[in-house]
């Protein structure tokens, strides 16, 4: 009776993280058609939120589930034609996502699946015109989208040492507030604070971030049309929808000419089934002139040469001490959560909202990936610096340092 | 621990290797579908890496997931059930233009799924459009093709009571052939055996099958073009491969037009998640005129309803008591094995390869296509020649020609 009783409340609360992703996060609309993107290992999540999306009055739900076991075969025995080739029929349903909902899962169940392969061809290994399809749609906003994870054994098992799933669960639930009595009512909060945040640093009128601490020493210039934000983001149709579950960032679009100096970064990114550790990157104009890394720099190596704008920042983002993701004290291995834990960077394309007018445009990013490794933590101290050169710190210790 | 684990991982990889060389016939640069259920993963991967050995282009998996079509029929519109999404519908023509190999992975893992809602809406829940796309790829010939099954521990409930996966992995591969050392060859063999059996009726000039047993009085007329086959298939080009593993039929295409008489299941049809049991048919002018079941048969009643040739006749298979399958004594609640246990007809699409020539008036085309057995060792078969004189096929489960 009590392990029924159990399994009982851990449908339930299934139940509620793929109501919270579908209300909060994508905020379907009734009568959109849904897209969602699983591993094969995540099919009870992709299950939940299927109902969830019916429920909230989808037209058809298209679940795509992806195998990282058919990707190793395909890396380990296929042919080199055969490592970027997009199938056509994907690229049509990537093309059939402008004005529907979209819901991507993480949490890899088997994080080092990859690790003994050849790094060159793990990285080469992307579905190149489907990624460009994605591109463009987030570039016109027309997806009202969002990212869970979904908690599993392999996923744990990196984590804990053991594959302590129920832990890792309630790790999830806290970070994406399932404690609280009403998700959605809790999630609207949170947006809210975070939206008057990024308000604080747009009337500063920033021209530059300066990030100092161990191993890093580094600014990276910010555009005029720089815009902070949540990740409460709205479609060009008005549509608003949660980017990703947790999220505690503001961000912004940085000038992807103006990088200069080191920066090392402050946890284990996990990319392309690799994890890579204490990376750093050395910039000059803008361009990342050097990567060295504990482990995994020829992953990074080779993500970077992708396209000829890999090299060049696309992203800047601001976390303090108080997000939830950081005060569990937990390393996710998982860029969603990891990411959401402290400040970070990314290298590769720009998201749209981070700036004003224009999608593209001069110091504006564009390029096929999208990687955000972490930079920030209590040793390391941001700046802002304004066009007259006034230093105003934004993080001491992990504490943000404007008025809220 | 670790000698269980590889044992795991070369029963998959022996299962592969036998599914893309022997089944699939994977070609060096071919495009390779593989179609599984999401509890299928491991052979799915299995059979990926095979299919990439053989030589393989590229190798698309694509999962479909029950609990999915369960939300589908609960909670989406009518105008919605029958829906194909278009970038599917591209997938199909793709795997038909590029003439690619086809691995089509079967074995419900939670058979009585969709037990509880109602059968109409069950039925509707196929994708129409696509249905008829892999219709017309298989007509035409197109593709390398395979449907095999994967053990898991729902279906081993199904057929044991108990989810004893090791008790159906030995069952499967009894079936399959990979009990033997030399499992390549052994299907050699088997396609002698089924290939003289195929060409005896052939040479027979039959103009109908007559099933007689309890509950059943059957006449199926076939026609003058009408080819048995067995075992091994070939596209269009000249490609061998062998389109289901097991096999142990000869069939053949009838005349859609002329089944006449009563028809009673001798085995439980599992369709659509739902299992239909103690069916019974009754056929006028080749027509299905009606359905009676002990359970299921608005699943069968939906299925009919699907478009107006679904319910003529488009296959019958002969299959005597040698078969592994039937010397299994199990009811396996799947087709791909339980219609190689005995006789089945099917209502719905038949096989252009099982005639001579351009298919013309006689053979059935339509969206469906569903197997039930009606044979075992109380229905006798007989051949009835075009001179009128009766050849006994079949008694008490042997086969009644030199083989």
């Amino acid at each position: 009776m009590a392990t029924e009783l159990e399994a009982s409340t851990k449908d339930e609360r299934l139940e509620r993280y793929a109501a919270v992703a579908i209300e909060v996060g994508a905020n379907v609309e009734a009568g959109q058609n849904v897209f969602i993107g699983a591993r094969v290992e995540h099919a009870p999540l992709a299950r939940a939120l299927t109902r969830a999306a019916y429920k909230a009055g989808a037209r058809y739900v298209d679940v795509y589930y992806t195998d990282q076991h058919v990707r190793r075969a395909m890396i380990e025995l296929g042919p080199d034609e055969a490592l970027s080739y997009s199938p056509p029929w994907l690229i049509e349903r990537y093309e059939s996502m402008g004005g529907a909902a979209m819901v991507g899962t993480s949490g890899d169940p088997e994080p080092t699946l990859l690790a003994d392969l050849d790094g060159e061809r793990v990285g080469r290994a992307r579905m190149k015109e489907v990624m460009q399809v994605a591109m463009r749609q987030m570039q016109e906003r027309s997806v009202n989208w969002t990212g869970i994870a979904y908690p599993n054994e392999g996923w744990a098992e990196q984590m804990f040492g053991e594959p302590d799933v129920e832990r890792l669960w309630e790790a999830v639930a806290f970070c994406t507030r399932l404690d609280e009595a009403d998700p959605v009512a809790a999630w609207r909060e949170h947006m809210a604070r975070l939206d008057r945040r990024a308000k604080a640093l747009n009337d500063l009128q920033l021209d530059a971030l300066r990030y100092r601490g161990p191993g890093t020493e580094l600014e990276i210039g910010l555009l005029e049309r720089t815009r902070f934000c949540s990740a409460l983001f709205r479609t060009a149709a008005g549509r608003p929808y949660t980017a990703n579950l947790p999220t505690e960032e503001v961000f912004a679009t940085p000038d992807a000419r103006r990088a200069e100096g080191v920066v090392t970064s402050t946890k284990p990114l996990a990319l392309l089934g690799e994890i890579v550790e204490k990376l750093v990157l050395t910039f000059e104009g803008g361009r990342v002139a050097d990567v060295q890394a504990e482990k995994g720099a020829e992953v990074v190596r080779a993500q970077i040469s992708t396209d000829e704008n890999a090299v060049h920042l696309g992203e800047v983002a601001l976390v303090d001490g108080e997000s939830r993701v950081g005060k569990t004290g937990l390393t996710f291995f998982d860029t969603l959560f990891d990411e959401n834990a402290t400040c970070h960077i990314a290298y590769g394309m720009a998201i749209p909202e981070g700036h004003e007018g224009e999608a593209t445009g001069e110091g504006i990013n564009v390029s096929t990936v999208h990687t955000d490794f972490m930079v920030g933590g209590p040793e390391v101290e941001v700046d802002g610096v304004t066009a007259d050169g006034r230093v105003v710190p934004l993080l001491r210790e992990d504490v943000w340092q404007l008025p809220e | 621990m670790a000698a269980a684990g590889v044992a795991r991982a070369s029963r998959a990889a022996r299962y592969a290797e036998l599914v893309v060389r022997v089944g699939a016939n994977v070609q060096p640069g071919q495009l390779v579908d593989v179609v599984a259920r999401v509890e299928h993963a491991e052979i799915a991967r299995a059979v990926t890496r095979a299919a990439y050995e053989a030589g393989a282009r590229y190798v698309d998996v694509y999962y479909s997931d029950q609990h999915l079509r369960r939300a589908l029929i609960e909670g989406a519109p009518d105008d919605v059930l029958s829906w194909t999404p278009p970038w599917l519908m591209k997938r199909a023509r793709a795997v038909g233009d590029e003439r690619a190999a086809v691995v089509a992975l079967t074995g419900d893992a939670e058979p009585d799924l969709l037990a509880d809602l109602p059968g109409e809406r069950v039925g509707k829940a196929r994708m129409l459009d696509l249905a008829q796309e892999n219709t017309r790829q298989i007509n035409e010939q197109l593709n390398n093709w395979t449907v095999v099954g994967v053990p898991n521990e729902g279906w081993a409930s199904q057929v044991f009571g108990e989810p004893d996966l090791e008790r159906l992995w030995r069952a499967v591969e009894y079936c399959v052939r990979l009990d033997e050392d030399d499992p390549v060859a052994a299907w050699r063999a088997h396609v002698g055996k089924i290939g003289r059996r195929a060409k005896l009726l052939n040479d027979m000039r039959i103009d109908a099958i007559h099933f007689r047993g309890p509950g059943t009085d059957l006449t199926v007329g076939l026609l003058p073009e009408s080819r048995w086959q067995g075992v091994e298939s070939e596209t269009a080009l000249g490609l061998p491969y062998v389109a289901n593993m097991p096999t142990e039929e000869v069939f053949t295409t009838p005349d859609a037009r002329r089944t006449e008489g009563f028809v009673r299941s001798t085995r439980p049809l599992a369709l659509y998640g739902r299992v239909v049991k103690g069916l019974e048919v009754r056929f006028e002018g080749g027509r299905i005129v009606a359905v009676q079941a002990d359970e299921g048969a608005d699943v069968i009643h939906g299925q009919l309803a699907s478009d107006e040739t679904a319910a003529f006749l488009g296959e019958i298979a002969l299959v005597d008591g040698t078969s592994r399958i039937g010397q299994t004594g199990l009811t396996f609640f799947e087709t791909l094995f339980d219609e190689n246990a005995t006789c089945h007809v099917a209502y719905g699409s038949a096989y252009a390869e099982a005639v001579e020539g351009e298919p013309g008036e006689g053979v059935n085309v339509s969206t469906v296509h569903t197997d039930f057995m009606v044979g075992g060792p109380e229905v006798d078969v007989d051949a009835v020649l075009q001179n009128g004189d009766a050849v006994p096929l079949l008694r008490d489960d042997v086969w009644q020609l030199t083989d």
